[in-house]
C-alpha cells in the first residue's frame, strides 16, 4: 500500500530513527490557507522530495521547517526536539536557496565561514570543515573568489558547501536546480544523490520537476493545494498513485483517463466497460470500487497497438529512444501511447489499441484510487 | 532601411548630439573660466575693466591674500563640519528608516511611508518660519546643531534607501538568519555592505546639497563666525565697496569651489548615477 494521508493528515511510516516530524501544521496568509493540518514524518537519513505544482505549499512547508515562516498551528520536531518556536539559526537546519543566496561581497571562503563564526566555532575547526567541504565539492581553487566570479554551477556548489560546513541535522533544498541549464541540472542531480549516499544526512528537497523527484528521492511527498496527496517511493507513486492528481502529475506523458460507462465483475475483479464498448479487465477487486462515477487510468506504456479500441493518429512526438503517439478514439476521446524507438507511423493512420488491464487504475468520483491487488 | 543608411543616420545623430553637448558645455564653463581669470588679475586692473582676461598682467596675490587674512578658511571649516555632519547622520537615519520600511513589518507602515513621501512635496519656504521660531525658542541658532538638524529629515534619502533595500534579495538575509546572525548583524554585515552604491550616491548628493545650501544657514547663522561658505561669500558680495577688490572676491569663490571639484573628480561615477536617478551603474 502506498503511504497516504488520513483524515487527520497522519501518515503511516516506518520505525526509523526520528528525523523531521510535522504534526498538524497549518499556515494561512490572510484568508488563503497555504498549508492545511499537515502531518508528515521524514525518518533520519532519508532524501525526501516535496513535489507539487506551483502554489501547492511545498516551499512554504520547507520555510516553516527552516524557521523563515511561522506556522499558525501544529508542531515541528527535528531529531526528537521541538523546533517550531526556535529562531532559524538555532534549529540545526541548513538551506540551499533557489537563487543560491550567497553573500556577494564575501569570498567563497567567507561565505562558508560566516555561519560558523556566528556560533563561535574555533578557527581551527572552521578551517578543517571548510577544507573538507571544499575537497568534497571540488571547489578548493575557488575559495578566494567572490560569487560574481563564479558560474551558476560553481555557485550552486558553494551554496551546498556553505550548508555542509554547518553539519546540520537536516539539509533543506528549495528548488536549487531550477536556475541551471538542462545538462548541468542533470549532472547536479546525480551529484546530489551521490552526496546523500556519502553523507547519509536527512535531506528535504522541494521541486515541481518530477524528473528531479524520481531520480533523487528515497521518498516522494506529492502535494496539492496545501495537502499531502501521497507519500511513497518514486516507483510507488508512479505505479500505484493514490489519487488521480498524483496519477496525472507523475509521469511523462501524463496518465490517460477514460470515463467508465459501467462496471462488471469477473472472478472477483472489476471489469471496466468504456463508452466505446471496450472491456478492460483490471487487477482491482470489484469490492474495492465504490458505486458512482468511475474513471479508468492507463499509462502510455500500458497501451499496446494491435487489436482493440479503434483510433486515428493525430500527433507523433519522436523522442529518439521512443515515440509518443497521440490518437483520437472513435468516441472522440484522446489518448497517448508509447512506441519503442522511431516507429514508422503517419498522421491520420488508423490504429487499434489494447489496454493492459493488469496495469490499469480506477479512480472514484473524488479522485481517489481504488485499491489494486499487489502488482 | 539598409544597415549602411542606419549607421550613417545614427552617426549623424550622434554628431549632432556631440555638437549640442559641446556648445552647452562652453555655455556652462564660460562663467567659471571668467571667475578663474578674474581671480588671477590684479585688483587695480579690474577697477578699470573686467575684460582682457587672457592678456597679462596675471597675479596670485589674491590667493595669497586669502591664505594670509581671509575668513574663507573659517567658513570652509564650518561648511565642512555641517556638510560632513549632515552626510553622516543622513546616511545613518536614511539607512535605518529605509531598512525598516523595506524589511520589517509593523502596524501603520504603509501610512507612515506615504507620510514620508508626502514630505517630498512640502517646499522649504513653507516651513521656514515655524522652523526658525522653534530653533529661536530653544536658543539653538548659531550652532552647528542648528545648521545640521533640520536637513536630517530627508524624505528622498529614505525613499532611495528603501527602494535599494527592497531590491536586495530577501533570500540573502534569510541565509544569514539561518547562519545564526542576529537581525542587527544581518543589517550590519550583509545588507549595509551591499548597499554601498546607494550609500555613496546618497552621501555625495547630501554632501553637495549641504555644501551649497544657502537658505537655512542664512536664517540660522547670523554671527559671522558661524557663517558657512555660501553665506560668507554672499556677505562679501553684498558689501562690495568694502571688499579688497573683485579679484579677491573671485579668488574666494574659486577657493570655495575647490573641495566640491575634488569630490567630483574622485566620485564622478557615483555623482552621475545620483543625478541620473541611479540609472548609471
Amino acid at each position: 500500500m502506498p503511504e497516504q494521508a488520513d483524515q487527520n493528515g497522519q501518515l503511516a511510516h516506518n520505525s526509523a530513527p526520528p528525523g523531521l516530524s510535522l504534526r498538524h501544521v497549518g499556515k494561512r496568509f490572510g484568508s488563503f490557507e497555504a498549508i492545511s493540518n499537515l502531518s508528515l514524518e521524514v525518518p533520519e537519513g532519508e532524501f525526501a522530495v516535496f513535489l507539487g505544482p506551483s502554489g501547492c505549499g511545498k516551499s512554504t512547508l520547507l520555510r516553516m521547517v527552516a524557521g523563515l515562516e511561522a506556522p499558525n498551528g501544529g508542531e515541528i520536531h527535528l531529531g526528537g526536539r521541538r523546533i517550531d518556536s526556535l529562531p532559524p539559526g538555532d534549529r540545526g537546519v541548513a538551506m540551499v536557496f533557489q537563487h543560491y543566496a550567497l553573500y556577494p561581497h564575501m569570498t567563497v571562503r567567507q561565505n562558508m565561514e560566516f555561519g560558523l563564526r556566528n556560533i563561535g566555532t574555533q578557527a581551527t575547526e572552521i578551517a578543517r570543515r571548510v577544507a573538507d567541504a571544499a575537497e568534497m565539492l571540488e571547489i578548493g581553487t575557488l575559495l578566494e573568489r567572490k560569487p560574481a566570479q563564479l558560474s551558476g554551477g560553481q555557485r550552486q556548489r558553494v551554496a551546498i558547501g556553505r550548508a555542509i560546513v554547518k553539519e546540520p541535522r537536516i539539509f533543506l533544498f528549495d528548488e536549487p536546480l531550477s536556475n541551471l541549464d538542462a545538462a548541468l541540472r542533470a549532472r547536479t542531480r546525480v551529484e546530489l544523490a551521490r552526496l546523500h549516499q556519502r553523507m547519509r544526512a536527512t535531506m528535504v528537497f522541494v521541486t515541481h520537476d518530477q524528473v528531479e523527484a524520481m531520480t533523487m528521492a528515497t521518498r516522494i511527498v506529492v502535494m496539492n493545494r496545501g495537502r499531502i496527496e501521497q507519500v511513497g517511493t518514486p516507483i510507488e507513486v508512479y505505479r500505484r498513485p493514490a489519487t488521480r492528481f498524483v496519477a496525472s502529475f507523475i509521469g511523462t506523458p501524463a496518465m490517460n483517463f477514460l470515463p467508465v460507462a459501467r462496471l462488471e465483475e469477473q472472478a472477483g475483479m472489476a471489469v471496466a466497460v468504456l463508452a466505446n464498448g471496450a472491456r478492460v479487465a483490471t487487477a482491482i477487486p470489484a469490492a474495492a470500487v465504490p458505486a458512482g462515477e468511475v474513471t479508468l487510468g492507463i499509462r502510455a506504456e500500458d497501451l499496446h497497438p494491435g487489436s482493440g479500441m479503434a483510433a486515428t493518429i493525430e500527433v507523433i512526438e519522436r523522442l529518439g529512444e521512443r515515440t509518443l503517439v497521440h490518437v483520437r478514439l472513435t468516441d472522440g476521446a484522446t489518448l497517448i501511447y508509447d512506441e519503442p524507438g522511431d516507429a514508422e507511423l503517419e498522421i491520420g493512420q488508423p490504429v487499434a489499441l489494447s489496454p493492459d488491464g493488469q496495469a490499469a487504475h480506477l479512480f472514484d468520483a473524488d479522485g481517489r484510487a481504488c485499491a489494486a491487488e499487489a502488482r | 532601411m539598409s544597415a549602411d543608411t542606419y549607421r550613417r543616420g545614427r552617426s549623424l545623430g550622434d554628431r549632432a548630439i556631440l555638437v549640442a553637448v559641446v556648445a552647452l558645455t562652453l555655455v556652462w564653463i564660460a562663467p567659471i573660466v571668467w571667475v578663474l581669470g578674474l581671480s588671477l588679475k590684479p585688483n587695480e586692473v579690474l577697477m578699470r575693466t573686467t575684460g582682457g582676461l587672457l592678456s597679462p598682467p596675471f597675479t596670485l596675490k589674491n590667493y595669497a591674500d586669502i591664505i594670509a587674512s581671509s575668513s574663507v578658511f573659517g567658513w570652509m571649516m564650518n561648511s565642512t563640519i555641517v556638510a560632513a555632519g549632515q552626510t553622516i547622520l543622513t546616511l545613518v537615519l536614511a539607512s535605518l528608516a529605509g531598512y525598516g520600511f523595506a524589511r520589517t513589518d509593523f502596524p501603520g507602515r504603509g501610512v507612515l511611508f506615504v507620510v514620508v513621501l508626502a514630505a517630498l512635496a512640502v517646499p522649504e519656504q513653507a516651513i521656514i518660519v515655524p522652523l526658525h521660531t522653534m530653533f529661536a525658542f530653544f536658543e539653538w541658532h548659531n550652532t552647528y546643531g542648528a545648521l545640521i538638524a533640520p536637513r536630517l529629515a530627508f524624505p528622498f534619502g529614505v525613499l532611495l534607501m528603501t527602494q535599494y533595500f527592497r531590491a536586495i534579495s530577501p533570500e540573502i538575509e534569510e541565509a544569514a538568519l539561518l547562519d545564526s546572525a542576529s537581525r542587527f548583524k544581518v543589517f550590519w554585515r550583509i545588507v549595509l555592505p551591499l548597499s554601498i552604491p546607494a550609500q555613496a550616491t546618497l552621501g555625495i548628493y547630501t554632501f553637495l546639497h549641504a555644501w551649497n545650501d544657502y537658505f537655512w544657514p542664512l536664517v540660522s547663522a547670523t554671527k559671522p563666525e558661524m557663517y558657512t561658505l555660501t553665506i560668507g561669500l554672499a556677505s562679501m558680495q553684498t558689501n562690495f565697496a568694502q571688499t579688497e577688490g573683485i579679484g579677491f572676491l573671485m579668488a574666494q569663490a574659486v577657493f570655495a569651489g575647490l573641495p566640491v571639484l575634488i569630490l567630483y573628480l574622485f566620485f564622478q561615477r557615483h555623482i552621475i548615477s545620483a543625478v541620473s536617478g541611479g540609472s548609471a551603474r
